[in-house]
Parts: C-alpha cells; structure tokens; sequence
C-alpha cells in the first residue's frame, strides 16, 4: 500500500518537473502480477535520468496488443515500443519497414551493445539469421520437468534426465500410486522443444530464419512421430495423462498431487509454491539418449519488445536508452525477482546468483542453466508465419491421438500438410 | 382477476435458480482467498476474506500513473453505458419513425441498408475501423468510444418492430386533429412506447457497460479505463507462474452488477406501465 | 405445361409493377395503411442514424471486404491480389465445412432453447403480479454479470478437474471431459450460451407482454377457455412482432456474439473441440493475423446470415400481424 502511494506521488512529482523530456510509450500485452511490475520498471527508468519519460500502457492480451499494435502502425500512431509474443514473432519481422532493428536502435544511439553478453538461448530467437537483435528479448521463459519429490522417494527413483530414464522409472511411479507424468501446451514441450532439446531440423530455410519464401516445416520425421507414439503409448499404460490443449488442466493433476511429474514453464514455480502443499523440485526437460547430438538448449517461450519504426529521432534515442536500462543487470535481477521470468544477460544471472537467490530458490534456476547449455544447429530458434495458426492444427490433431481418432504419423502428416499450406499463403503476403 | 397458481410460481422459481446460481456463486466466492477459488472451485457458501477484497478492489490505486481506481473505471462504465443507451434510443427511435411512418422512395432499400449493420460484427472490421477514427482524429474521445458502437441496427429493427404493431387509427386521429409528423412524435409516439424504451435501455446501458475490445484498442490512456478492463487485467496473468486474483476479478464483477441492477428498479415502474388496477 | 407461359408473364408483370412501386414508395405490403407523404420528413428523422452507419459501418467494412481478395501483410506494407484464393481456402477444407455444420446446429439449438423459455419465464412472470419485480431484477443481474467473469464461472462450472457439473456427471455414471470430448464441450457451450441469452430475451417478451391494452386482456379472459388457448390465440399473434425480432437478434448473437464463450471454454486452444464460424474468423484473424483469409470467410458467413434474414423476412414476417 505504502509502496504503490509513495510510486503514485513519486510519478506526480516526476510529471511536474519532466517538463522537458521526450515522451515515449511502451504497449504491452501483461495484466495482474507482470503488468504492475512493467509499471514499476517504468517508474524505475523515468526516476533514473531526466531526459525520457516512458509511460507504459496495457493492451490487453498479447493477441490485443499485437493488433492494437498493427493497427495503429497503419494509421500512423504506433507506440515506440511494442511487445510482441514469440509466436507472432515472425509477422512482426517479415515486415520490414516496421520496425528498427534494437541493435541497430541501441548502437544508432551510442550506446554499446554486445551481443555476447545475454545467455545463449535468447541470443537468437529474435534475431536475423546473422545474429543481429531485430527484437529486444524481454520476458523469456524455458520448459522444465518439475517433481513431486516426495513421490519420487517413495518410488525410490531419481527424476530422469532422458527419455529413456523416464520409462524406467514411471512403472515405479504408477506402482507407488501417482500418475507419472503431465504437460502442458504439447506444442511448445513436445515439438518445438524436442526439437530443440534433441537437436533437431523444424522448418527448412534454416528452421525459417532464411527465407521467408518456400519455408517448409519438417514435423512427420522419423523422431517426431517417433516421440508422439511413445506418448501414446505411455498415455495407454497409465504413465502419461493428456488433458486436452488447455494448460491449467494439464497441471492441475501435479498441484493436487496426483501427478509426479510435470513438463511446464520455468516461470511457473512462484505460482506451484502456492497451490501445491508438498515438497517439488525441477530439472531439465528430458531429451532422447538414443538421438545424437541430443541434449542441447532449449527454446525460449514469452515475448520480445519491437522498436517501432516512423517515430522522430529523440524519441528512437529514449527506446535506446530505455533497452539499455532495461539489460541491466540490476533491472534484469528485478524483473527475475518478481515475475519468474529468467535473466536474458549472464551479468544478470551472475548478479542474481551473487544475491544467493538461487540458495533459496533453486528451482527458480534451472530455467536458465537449460538456456545456458551448448548450443546445437537447430536449437536456435525457428520463424515460421502463421505460426498460431499452424500451432492450432497441431493442437486439434494432438486431441485426435490421444482420443484414439487417428494415427499417429497421420496426424503429422496432416500437420506437415497443413502448416505448409499456411507457410505458402503466408509468402504471398510479404513484401 | 387471474388466478395466481403456485405452478407458475414454481416454474419462475426453477428458472430463477438455474439462472442466477453462477452469480450466487460469484458472489460468495468473491468472499474466499485467490488460492482457495484456484485449488477448490466456486464456493456455495461465504468465505473469510470479503471484507479485505472489497476493501482493495475499491480503494486499490492502479495502474502506471496510479489513478486508475474503481471509482475512476466506475465512471468510465457509466459514461458508456449511459451515453451508448441514450444515443441508440435517440438515433434508432427517429430511423424507426421515418421508416414505418412515411411513404418514401428507397425506405425499404434503407431499412436494409440499416439492418445489414448485424451481419459484421466489430472484430472483423475492427482494423479498418480504427483507420477510421484516426482519420477523424477521435482516437482517445469518448465520442470516439460511444458513437462508433451506435452503428447497429438492434434499436432500429426493434422500433420499427413496435411502431408496426401501434394501431392506425392513433395515427388517423391525430391527422385528423391537424398534428405533424413531429408534434405526433413527439406527443404520442414516444410517451406510448415508454415501456419498449425501458427494455431496450437496460439491454443497450448494460451493452455499452460492459464493451471491452473497442475502448481497448482506442483509447491509450490510462483515464479511460473500464471495469471490464479492470476485470480482464486481473484475470490475464501468465498461467501456472501467477494465481489470478480471482477474488478481485469477482469482487469487482459483483459491484459492475451494483448500476446495472440500480437501472433495472429506476425504470421498474415504466415496465408496470402497462398493467392497470384491473390487474390487481 | 399450358400453365408455365402464362405464369411468367404474370411473374414478370407483378416484377415490373413492383419496382415501380418500390421507387416510388409505394410497397405492396407498406408498413403502415396510413403513412405521412412528405418528401423530406423522413430524411431529417433518417439522417443521424444513416450518417452513423455509413461512416462508422460502410466505409470500414467495404475495406474488410477489398482485403478478402488480397494477401496482405497485416503492417500494410505488401500485398497481393489473390482473386477469390482465400474464398477457395475456405471453401475447400474440410475442418471449415466442418464448422459451418456446427455452427448451423448450435445456432438452432441455441436459439430455439433461449427462445423457449425466455418465453415461459416471460409469460409466467407477466401473470404473477406480486414478486414479478424481484424476479425480473433478479433476471436482469444474470444479464449484467461482466462477460469475462461470466465465461469464467461458466468454465469453473464445467471443469474436468473441480467443477461440480463434473461432480454431477460422474455421480450417473458419466464421465464429463469438457475440452477433450467434442460433445461434452459442445454441450457446455450450449448451456453457457443459453443461459446468457435468456435474459435478454426474457426481457423483451416480457416488455412486449406488458404492452399489450388492457381490454385486449379482458377481452381474452373472457372469450377464451383454457390458458393454453388462450396463450396461442391471442397472447402470441400480440407478441409476433417481438417475437419475430427476437428470432433475428438471437440468431445473429449465436452466430455472432458466442466466440468470448468458445474461447474461454476451450482455453484458446480449440484443438478438436466445436468452434462456431466466427471463432474462425477470430482465431486466424486476430489471433493469427491472417487478413485476407479471415476477411474472406467474414464475407462467407455475411452472405449465409444475410440470406437466412431474408428468407426469415419473406417467409416468417409474413405470418407477423403486426396490430
């Protein structure tokens, strides 16, 4: 209470004497939680020097905020700074003349910029097929195992690290009552991360990083169809549940302690410490021993932030300062505090590390040592158009496994289909 | 007169039930902590946390500037919802008039031309509609806000619905008396649909009330927040890091039903309009 | 076969005869038997209303209508002409006609229950004078309840973990898997969707109910025998014209209006759950940015709802006596 009055005077104070800064604005897609700590960075950077004045303004939803975002790009009252999710990822940077690089912006402005500073699993993911940051990482999350830890001791197993762990000990842990795993968003853990995690080729163009033209998505492979059936086999044995595309149902079973594994976001441990009353930990997701090269990083999950185009020079040279503020390993450690996203700088995590925040959360940080692994060729990133959409058809065809409507290789091979039916149409509308 | 038969009654009573049991329920769980209505579900019964959530959701100070309270999102919701029903009631009313009431060339051509307004909806065209109000420069207006929404054939097609259905001879009488189109209009068209009015008030009030997206994507400044985008803010966490406030989101549902409601009594006595003491 | 040349010249006659009319105002089945004949009147009443509609309807949606023939990137930087290809999209797959089927099944079903008994709570409620108030204004705080948290409750009602439906369910027998199982969750987005409709509908019904004149009552209460007839020969021809506006709106608001509904049920995953057309529309324009296709298939569904309002005017209203 004190805190949001002593902020709220403190921006009155800020209003009267900012007289001469530039304005510049931030739209975001966050509410709850995450909304108000983008306020309070906010207020942390207009406090920090004289010259900008941010004001962040909610959008709603991700979905709201892109096309508020595009909307009003087309009549001329873009924001200078829009946040963007990771599967829209792809619109925003095919259109080029929307944006300015945030490498380009930071550097155009004088400020350093070292790519080599942020961890390797954000290093990519946002940028061209160069390395150069198109888009600002931000909020960026990665996919972890968590566990019941006292369902494993009475299994008397240890959490697996592999696949082919996973199905020695689930046995152990049916026998032992639980429900060996769950996972939520099946997209996000079981195609773009297997493919990450084992190394493996998703789209042609170089995972789509390439070209925008004639980008095909690899999915109906040997390990892909691979993986699938092994879920569906496990889900007949009682090893896995599927609860449908929804990702509250899928945890569900783990919070009320069903379930003795979970495959879910690293970020979701401050909300699992308050609706689950057992001791958990987490390792990272597992990957195949039996594929080679397997084991690398994974993806990242969240968003990103966009430096609008069309906006006047002094205001470019706020954003600049406001990405600049916003690497910060002090900033970083701040944001990693409060919403449970990782640090996207190794700075960052040093610092976070130094504070011994990992002695009383460690769960809180694995999701970055599985960013931090080697990278491999294709666990990058991927740019792929329409990508909602394509998740769509995968998410309906998921259903169709596990409801026993179709085969697994089928089903990918409608995917494979589909999704590079959309890739095509979405071709057509690049310039 | 009629026989009052505790069927009927029965009947109401089930309906009234299966119907307002979800808003019982938000209102008990509004009383209960975020973690409890995230581990168990709704609740049937009263909770022990009533009293610090209301406390909260009507004194909390939100948003980056911190002026966003209920206080200011109330008004905002108020100014939508009066000034959408109003402005449909107004608008709708005179189209509907001009249609039933006139020979005119094109009147059937125009009523479609009105009525086509319900076959795409806002989210389709909500992209060039926006180009649209930039254009016009009413981005962050309230009449940008109301009258874009006021292009809907709902009022329209429903007057036109009623004043069909008024028996001619009013209007022969009143020719006959030496009134105008106006003066009948005004005299003895608008007084007689007053219970017409009162529904269609409270529907169009309660529409304006609780729009969403529009205000959303119009408006970028923090002094024109809603309710309901009070409400979605809360609700819109990142699943499995956060537990929504469900409590709040509840709690601030329960109070956006306060001025609805209140209308609904307001205008009780305009329904009765049509019973008289023979009823009774 | 002598029948059919006379036929069409009588066809073409009353073709001609009607434009004519229709220029000049002069409908076969005009609004009113008694109308006002100035020419400027109703120009004047019209005006604010049609200025409203042809700038804040006409003028964006004809570019809604343009981009369904293009390709476009959604910043507006390029696009190509497509011709009818995002027409031929939609139209040839499969999941698409898919959706239109269930969109026409959720349409009836919806309609037809929210109708039905919007109707009975509304005719019961006109009859019991003491407590009509509260039930209505209970009523009405059903209506007001926020979308959002009325989607919530909806959903927390019919989860597949804690919601007491499930409870219900399981209780005969029945194993509830609202998100998974096409037809739990298409139940579920019927009952949301019925429940938020009824009343709306209730108070219409009820409002025109309570406009029918007094004597009318009188009159009927004493002609007429049993309720029931009473109910069908008087009571419902009054009521036609609300009713015929009714079935117009409540149609437009299944087919419109539900996709807040779908989105939380399914969780914005629709995997293979039941989705409406508009849900379509929404998930790959707004959601997958994808203009031209989603204008498209808004074009598709405008031209199918625009047809059935206009057989509902040429076959239904007819049947409205409209006093």
């Amino acid at each position: 209470m004190f805190k949001t009055t002593g902020m709220a005077i403190g921006s009155m104070l800020l209003a009267s004497t900012a007289f001469a800064a530039t304005d510049i604005t931030w739209w975001h897609g966050m509410g709850g939680r995450n909304g108000e700590v983008i306020n309070e960075i906010s207020q942390q950077f207009n406090a920090a020097q004289d010259a900008c004045h941010l004001t962040p303004i909610s959008k709603g939803t991700y979905e709201e905020a892109l096309s508020s975002g595009i909307a009003a790009f087309r009549s001329g009252e873009q924001p200078n700074i829009l946040q963007v999710f990771d599967a829209g990822a792809a619109t925003i940077i095919a259109a080029k003349g929307a944006t300015i690089a945030a490498e380009d912006l930071i550097t155009g402005a004088g400020e350093e910029f070292n790519r080599e500073n942020f961890i390797a699993g954000v290093r990519n993911f946002y940028a061209d097929s160069d390395g150069k940051f198109i888009g600002m990482p931000f909020n960026s999350s990665a996919p972890i195992m968590y566990f019941n830890t006292e369902a494993f001791e009475k299994a008397g197993v240890q959490p697996p690290k592999t696949w082919e762990e996973f199905e020695e000990v689930a046995p152990k842990l049916k026998e032992a009552g639980y429900l060996p795993m769950t996972a939520s968003q099946l997209t996000w853990m079981m195609v773009e991360n297997f493919k990450s995690r084992n190394n493996q080729q998703f789209a042609t163009n170089n995972n789509g990083y390439d070209a925008t033209q004639g980008t095909e998505i690899i999915v109906n492979d040997e390990n892909q169809v691979m993986m699938f059936e092994k879920l569906k086999a496990w889900a007949d044995d009682g090893l896995y549940g599927f609860y449908g595309a929804g990702w509250a149902d899928n945890l569900k079973p783990f919070e009320e302690g069903k379930a003795a594994m979970w495959i879910g976001s690293s970020g979701s441990f401050g909300g699992l410490q308050k609706s689950a009353d057992f001791d958990f930990g987490a390792g990272f997701m597992p990957y195949w021993d039996s594929i080679e090269g397997a084991g690398t990083q994974s993806f990242i999950g969240g968003a990103a932030l966009f430096a609008m185009a069309g906006k006047p020079e002094e205001q470019n040279t706020c954003t600049a300062q406001f990405f600049s503020f916003l690497t910060s390993p002090e900033t970083q450690v701040y944001w990693h505090k409060n919403t449970g996203y990782v640090p996207i700088t190794e700075a960052a995590y040093e610092m976070a590390k130094g504070e011994g925040y990992y002695d009383e959360q460690p769960v809180a940080e694995v999701g970055i040592q599985q960013l931090m692994l080697e990278t491999g060729e294709w666990s990058k990133g991927y740019r792929l158009g329409f990508y909602p959409q394509i998740r769509t058809v995968m998410e309906r065809e998921f259903n169709r496994i596990f409801s026993g409507e179709t085969e697994v290789k089928a089903a990918f091979d409608t995917i494979q289909q589909e999704g590079n039916a959309l890739l095509a149409r979405f071709a057509k509308t690049a310039n | 007169m009629q026989k009052i038969k505790p069927f009927d009654h029965l009947i109401l009573i089930l309906g009234v039930l299966f119907l307002c049991a979800p808003v019982v329920m938000a209102l008990m769980s509004s009383t209960h902590a975020a973690i409890d209505i995230h581990s168990n579900g709704l609740s049937l019964l009263p909770g022990g946390n009533g009293i610090e959530t209301y406390t909260k959701v009507l004194t909390h100070r939100g948003g980056f500037t911190g002026d966003v309270t209920g206080l200011l999102m109330l008004r905002n919701s108020l100014i939508m919802g009066l000034g959408f029903a109003v402005g449909k009631i107004a608008l709708s009313m005179m189209a509907a008039y001009a249609l039933v009431y006139f020979r005119f060339r094109f009147a059937t051509l125009l009523f479609w031309a009105i009525f086509a307004t319900l076959l795409l909806p806002l989210e389709v065209r909500i992209m060039p509609s926006y180009q649209v109000m930039s254009e016009l420069h009413l981005l962050n207006t309230y009449t940008g806000l109301i009258v874009p929404l006021l292009a809907s054939a709902t009022g329209t097609f429903f007057f036109r619905q009623f004043f069909r259905s008024v028996p001619d001879e009013l209007l022969e009488a009143a020719r006959i008396d030496g009134a105008g189109p106006v003066k009948f209009f005004i005299d003895i068209l608008v007084p007689l649909s007053k219970t017409m009015m009162a529904a269609i008030f409270i529907i169009m009030f309660i529409y304006g009330w609780n729009q969403y997206l529009w205000p959303l994507l119009m408006t970028t400044d923090e002094s024109f927040y809603t309710l309901m985008r009070g409400i979605k803010s809360i609700l819109q966490v990142w699943v499995g890091s956060q537990i929504p406030d469900y409590n709040e989101a509840f709690a601030l549902a329960v109070l956006a039903m306060v001025p609805p409601v209140a209308v609904v009594v307001i205008f009780q006595r305009m329904f009765i309009k049509g019973l008289t003491e023979s009823d009774k | 076969m002598t029948d059919t040349p006379l036929n069409m010249v009588e066809a073409d006659q009353t073709l001609v005869t009607r434009l004519r009319a229709w220029w000049s105002g002069e409908t076969a089945n005009p609004a009113k038997r008694v109308q006002f004949d100035r020419p400027l009147t109703p120009w004047l009443f019209l005006l604010p209303q049609l200025a409203v509609v042809v700038i804040f309807f006409y003028w964006p949606s004809v570019q809604a209508v343009t981009s369904s023939f293009y390709l476009e990137d959604p910043f507006g930087f390029g696009a190509t002409f497509v011709g009818m290809e995002n027409y031929a999209d939609a139209l040839n797959s499969s999941e698409y006609l898919g959706t239109a089927a269930f969109t026409a099944f959720f349409c009836v079903v919806v309609t037809t229950l929210a109708l039905g008994i919007g109707l009975l709570m509304a005719v019961k409620a006109d009859k019991v004078i003491r407590g009509a108030e509260s039930y209505k204004t209970l009523l009405i705080s059903v209506y007001a309840i926020a979308p959002p948290v009325a989607g919530l409750i909806g959903m927390m009602f019919f989860d597949m973990h804690m919601g007491p439906l499930k409870d219900l369910a399981a209780f005969f027998g029945y194993d509830l898997k609202v998100g998974i199982n096409y037809w739990d969750t298409a139940t579920a987005l019927i009952v949301i969707a019925v429940w938020k409709q009824i009343p709306y509908n209730f108070i219409f019904f009820l409002s025109g109910l309570q406009s029918v004149p007094v004597s009318v009552r009188e009159a009927a209460l004493i002609d007429a025998q049993s309720g029931w007839r009473r109910f069908w020969d008087i009571t419902l021809p009054l009521l036609a014209p609300t009713a015929f506006f009714l079935l117009v709106i409540n149609i437009t608001y299944t087919m419109f209006d539900t996709f807040p509904i779908i989105d939380v049920i399914v969780k914005d995953k629709p995997a293979n759950n039941p989705m409406t057309l508009v849900y379509k529309v929404y998930l790959d324009g707004f959601k997958g940015n994808d203009i031209g296709g989603s204008s498209a298939q808004s074009v598709i569904l405008m031209g199918v709802v625009a047809l059935l309002t206009v057989l509902q005017f040429r076959f239904l209203e007819r049947r409205v006596h409209y006093g």
